[in-house]
């Protein structure tokens, strides 16, 4: 029993980084959310409008869910929070339970663990009270936002549950899913797999007239259906409850009968030699990530054709041009289809820079591995190989701004929306100056802090971007907000492209691409 | 015709910990040098430096008269590596990873790479990931020693390998210095050491402690002399330079530096049915060079 709390308290201490970083997000968000809406709108009257404008707004579901009381401000934190949320809590969810399983199988340690005097059913145990002990740690955190932005006590905490029954019954997913594939990428691939089917699920319910049954179908829809702070629902929490003893237990009948190491679904290790890109380090490079390349780019482009075809429905041109404001103000889409495609453009940014985050964190990782070693003792140059990696996440970044334009357009056209093929390529390249200049931030990071540079990669970009969310809110000091380079950029297609600001970030992602190239050519390499 | 490998005062600093210490080294072409020492020592931080994957704090590196860090591309055009942990890209199958590599120098002896992969007995058309750290380590030599590079620079090349395997590796050794080819082999396996190497050099935190010829080593080293009595041994105090050791209740043994003549004539004088006497191991010059700093034994 101590060793299983042993084991239990080292994979909870191992995942500090992400549960306390989610924690934070959780709460700040829950609390910025339900405040926001307040402030915004204080009375009756304004609430009505708010609900009668945008309740039945189709592009609103897709992101949210379907609203069920948006005259309190616990209803419209279901709505916005737990909608937004329980996508983040899914991730967790696989993403943790993978950790404690199949990534410590990867690596070696349960080896280890299972040579002692230590079963396979402990070891399992350990590993889910691990991932427990972190949901209610998300759990409490969201609570906390929730409270703090003043819901009743009562109501928070239902709230809170039913975004964490989603990373719970993720976490089950991500246990079977480790318990399937033989490595934490094939792992994640198959529990990403899922999370992108429930969300779809979720969103075809949301958003058609008649399939509205098929909410019930996806975790996703269960949170939405307990109803928290509307007509409290609880006996829904019996779904996600048996949905993650069912995964647990087939991750865990599978567990006790395999080889620790393999999964279920062993992939063929033998094959016939292919020599394809294999002529220089970068060549090698794009032949390493080519199949998340591909994965990057075909989900921009069923997202940015999914927002292109909800664009021509969300014009509406009955409302205020006080209330368009306060929506504005609100980051809520606006009410042309050109409006609505630039908020949402905005995501696609964000999707760009954390493109440019992943190719630095793949660039790491051949260092981490020792990889680099290897290869810098033949003769290939370290400016050389850098380069080459640069200019692959560059070409990939301007691949994903093409093919999120060109979709978005193909999709708004379809339908009869009012924006042309040069405004929506002239959105695309709207993502590119910021995603250069956190690539080149990226870089530098790399270059002088490489143990750090995976987390400064990607951290840079999603504080940013919630700086830019939430700053807006909050009414902080407008010299804060400029610091992010999502609020630098033009709304494309409503507002121009802002060419000085682009230039600007451009000039300075040259200078840092520089110091980082210089940086990285003197220092050691450095091992995991 | 500039050595193999030069350093000048080679000094590395991590933080507070000095890995290596002002190393002068000299290694001739031609000759297979057999770099000692045990865990921690300071082996892999030289090879890392004289390939430029890291960076002096003091010093420099030269191989065959190029420096190792500034032109450390030109230096690797004559250099194959053999790195301590096999750490290849694990989708890639063998194959896949000596094609890769071989493309990287602008190409290797493939026709000899098909004999290694023979003598070594290597299924290429695995994935790295599926393949055994022994068979991983593989991989690495072929692809090193295919490449036929005018030095070999390999980083403890045989761990991981089975004794069969180790037996054609040293073949291979032989092979290349036949054909000139300079190998710098790091290693705490003394046996492979004194089977291969011509010259050795023996590293302690970071300082290089001895250098030379087997032989070299062997005379500046303590010899063993053990002796049976027909009765009681006698005590022989006052020999300058001997020490005995009780190996037996008739037998002594006897550490001589120097000159051996004092103590054959001190023996003459009792009586000795049996007496022999050996050259130290390397094992034994290389326990000596720890336990005589006060430092580990053994490793």
């Amino acid at each position: 029993m101590a060793a299983a709390r042993a084991l239990a308290w080292r994979g909870f201490a191992d995942s500090r980084a992400r549960n306390v970083s989610f924690a934070l997000l959780f709460a700040l968000y829950a609390y910025a959310q339900a405040a926001a809406y307040e402030s915004t709108y204080p009375t009756l009257a304004d609430r009505l409008q708010f609900a009668q404008s945008f309740g039945d707004n189709l592009a609103l579901r897709l992101f949210y869910g379907v609203p069920h009381d948006l005259l309190t401000t616990a209803g419209y934190a279901e709505w916005r929070v737990g909608g937004v949320l329980a996508i983040f809590a899914a991730a967790w969810g696989l993403l943790a339970a993978v950790k404690v399983t199949r990534a410590e199988e990867d690596a070696g340690r349960t080896e280890l663990v299972l040579s002692g005097p230590f079963g396979r059913r402990s070891a399992f145990g350990a590993s889910v009270a691990a991932v427990a002990a972190g949901a209610v740690l998300l759990w409490a955190a969201l609570l906390l936002g929730l409270a703090a932005a003043g819901l009743a006590a009562g109501d928070s905490a239902l709230v809170a549950l039913g975004t964490t029954s989603v990373a719970v019954v993720f976490g089950g997913i991500g246990a079977l899913a480790g318990q399937l594939g033989s490595t934490r990428r094939v792992a994640l691939e198959l529990g990403v797999l899922v999370l992108a089917v429930a969300f779809l699920l979720r969103v075809v319910a949301d958003t058609s007239s008649n399939l509205e049954w098929l909410r019930w179908a996806t975790p996703l829809g269960w949170a939405e259906e307990l109803r928290p702070v509307a007509g409290a629902r609880p006996a829904v929490l019996l779904l996600p409850a048996a949905a993650t003893v069912l995964l647990l237990a087939a991750a865990r009948w599978i567990w006790l009968r395999g080889d620790v190491g393999e999964g279920l679904l062993r992939s063929r290790e033998t094959r016939p030699a292919r020599l394809e890109l294999l002529s220089s380090p970068t060549a090698q490079a794009l032949r390493a990530e080519r199949m998340s390349l591909a994965v990057w780019l075909a989900g921009t482009a069923v997202f940015s054709l999914v927002v292109g075809l909800l664009s021509a429905t969300v014009a509406d041109a009955n409302i205020s041009k006080d209330l368009q404001g306060q929506i504005a103000k609100l980051g809520v889409a606006s009410i042309t289809a050109a409006g609505y495609l630039s908020l949402t453009f905005l995501f696609f940014v964000l999707v760009v820079s954390l493109f440019a985050s992943s190719q630095i964190a793949s660039a790491r990782h051949e260092e981490s591995d020792e990889r680099l070693e290897i290869l810098f003792a033949q003769p290939v140059g370290r400016l050389r190989w850098l380069a080459g990696r640069l200019g692959l996440a560059i070409g990939g970044a301007v691949a994903l701004a093409l093919v999120a334009g060109v979709c978005a357009w193909a999709g708004a056209a379809s339908q009869g929306a009012d924006v042309s093929l040069a405004d929506m390529l002239e959105a695309g390249a709207n993502c590119l100056p910021p995603a250069l200049l956190f690539l080149s931030l990226a870089a530098l990071a790399f270059a002088v802090v490489p143990r750090a540079s995976t987390g400064i990669a990607y951290g840079l970009v999603l504080v940013a971007f919630l700086w830019e969310l939430f700053g807006s809110l909050l009414d902080v000091p407008a010299w804060t907000l400029d610091l992010s380079p999502f609020h630098q950029i033009g709304l494309v297609p409503a507002e121009s492209f802002e060419t000085t600001a682009a230039v600007v970030m451009i000039a300075i992602a040259a200078v840092l691409t520089l110091a980082a190239v210089v940086s990285f050519e003197r220092r050691d390499l450095t091992g995991a | 015709m500039p050595d193999a490998i030069r350093t000048y005062g080679l000094t590395k600093r991590y933080g507070e910990t000095l890995a290596l210490d002002s190393l002068d080294l000299t290694v001739r072409q031609g000759e297979v040098y057999g770099y000692l020492g045990p865990n921690g020592a300071g082996k892999t931080t030289t090879i890392r430096l004289l390939l430029g994957l890291h960076r002096a704090t003091e010093g420099r590196g030269e191989v065959f008269g190029i420096d190792a860090w500034k032109d450390a591309v030109a230096a690797h055009r004559r250099v194959a590596y053999v790195a301590g942990e096999p750490s290849l890209w694990p989708t890639m199958t063998a194959e896949e990873t000596f094609e890769f590599l071989a493309r990287l120098r602008g190409g290797t002896d493939t026709a000899y790479r098909d004999l290694l992969v023979e003598r070594f007995e290597l299924d290429t058309s695995k994935r790295v990931r599926a393949l055994s750290k022994g068979n991983r380590q593989k991989v690495q030599l072929i692809a090193a020693l295919a490449t036929r590079a005018d030095l070999l620079l390999l980083d403890e090349p045989t761990a991981g390998l089975d004794p069969l395997m180790e037996a054609a590796f040293r073949e291979r050794v032989h092979e290349a210095k036949e054909r000139g080819q300079t190998v710098f082999l790091s290693s705490h396996i003394l046996s492979e050491v004194e089977a291969l190497c011509d010259r050795v050099g023996i590293l302690r935190d970071g300082r290089l402690v001895d250098q030379g010829t087997l032989a070299e080593l062997r005379h500046l080293s303590a010899q063993t002399v053990e002796v049976t009595f027909a009765g009681a041994p006698p005590s022989l105090d006052g020999l300058a330079g001997v020490t005995a050791v009780p190996a037996g209740e008739r037998s002594v043994r006897y550490e001589v530096s120097g000159e051996i003549g004092p103590l054959i004539a001190a023996l003459a004088n009792h009586p000795v049915i049996a007496l022999t006497s050996r050259e130290p191991s390397l094992e034994e010059i290389f326990l000596h060079h720890y336990d005589a700093a006060g430092g580990r034994g053994g490793g």
